[in-house]
């Protein structure tokens, strides 16, 4: 089944089965963007777990089938906030947002090393737009900022990465640690 | 975003090492927010025009346009190997579908609905008294498709929360809608 018919169905039937088929097309995805954002496999797991429980929950909210993954990923990103703020006492927000072990799983990636070298938005900005292909209007819906300020972030991101392949490896190295 | 070729590219102009001007909000009358739709792009005809024609002329504006490419083409790619490198195992799927169901089967109750109704009305009543508060739950109750408040229950929660928070608004402001929106979620 299309994704589009995945989530058509969901909204209008929330039938268990429909309910199955959201889940196989978006868990993947849900883990995939907690894992980006430098959370370990088992809290990505239990956030994906999570947000699908909310969404069951308050599917009733959502009347416009097209604004799903803006809504879908609003609810992932509040999730994760939710939890480095419980986690906060534990773990330096610093660390949490920048961690300086990254998860097995992540690392030795391409992304991962660009990904380092942008701000804890930013990688919200990169994952959601150029991982999991949301566009401007659902970055926007999910982030809850104006259309032109998601743009100009993406821009942003573009001249910071633009300038990080420009560098020389030593400065490269700078970056990343810093 | 897919279309990430390079414009009428011409030969014999190597990358110098000049650097761009990355504080500017508008360069060469060419705007980040246009740049932008062009790498994505390459946006609508008249601003695929304005830019290329710009660029044939102005070698500066070529090399922000190719750095700025090249760092999307990379981005795009690192993207993919990113999709395609995080697999999930069936047996996992299954272990956290399970695990949701019987969260969503032990999710709220009637009488969780019952107490988180108490609460509601017990935020309302310093504020407006009890009899507006009362009446307040009982209006966004029946502008909500459970229409009664005997029949609000988790599945038609949502909406219920949001026509009290549209009155809590009418009555005491926003600051107000937003402490009733927050007490009254399951």
């Amino acid at each position: 089944m299309e994704e589009k018919q995945v989530i058509d169905s969901f909204l209008s039937d929330r039938t268990d089965e429909a309910f199955c088929a959201l889940f196989e097309a978006f868990c993947v995805r849900l883990r995939r963007y907690f894992l980006l954002r430098g959370l370990d496999a088992a809290t990505a797991e239990d956030l994906t777990q999570d947000v699908f429980v909310k969404v069951h929950q308050r599917a009733g909210e959502l009347r416009e089938p097209d604004r799903f993954h803006g809504w879908l990923f609003a609810i992932a990103r509040n999730e994760m906030v939710s939890y480095w703020r419980r986690e906060q006492p534990r773990l330096e927000w610093a660390n949490v947002e920048n961690p300086v072990v990254e998860p097995d799983v992540i690392s030795g990636m391409r992304l991962t090393d660009m990904l380092r070298t942008l701000e804890p938005a930013e990688r919200d900005l990169v994952v959601l737009r150029f991982v999991e292909g949301l566009s401007y209007e659902e970055l926007a819906e999910a982030l809850k900022l104006p259309l032109g300020t998601i743009k100009w972030r993406i821009f942003n991101v573009r001249k910071k990465l633009a300038r990080s392949l420009a560098a020389s490896p030593a400065q490269r190295a700078r970056e990343i640690i810093n | 975003m897919q279309d990430h070729s390079l414009p009428r590219r011409r030969s014999g102009r190597e990358k110098s090492s000049i650097s761009f001007d990355v504080t500017s909000d508008m360069k060469h009358g060419i705007s980040e927010l246009e740049w932008n739709d062009y790498l994505d792009g390459p946006g609508t005809v008249e601003l695929r025009d304005r830019i290329e024609a710009h660029m044939i002329g102005c070698l500066e504006c070529w090399q922000l346009y190719e750095r700025l490419s090249d760092a999307t083409r990379e981005l795009v790619e690192a993207s993919e190997e990113a999709r395609s490198g995080l697999p999930l195992e069936d047996r996992r799927m299954h272990a956290m579908l399970r695990g949701i169901f019987s969260r969503i089967r032990s999710g709220p109750t009637k009488s969780h609905i019952e107490g988180r109704l108490n609460l509601l009305e017990g935020v309302l009543t310093p504020f407006c008294g009890s009899q507006a508060a009362l009446s307040a739950l009982h209006a966004a109750a029946q502008k909500s498709p459970a229409r009664s408040l005997d029949r609000v229950t988790p599945d038609n929660w949502a909406p219920f929360l949001e026509n009290l928070s549209a009155i809590a608004t009418a009555m005491c402001g926003a600051t107000f809608a937003g402490l009733i929106r927050e007490s009254g979620q399951l």
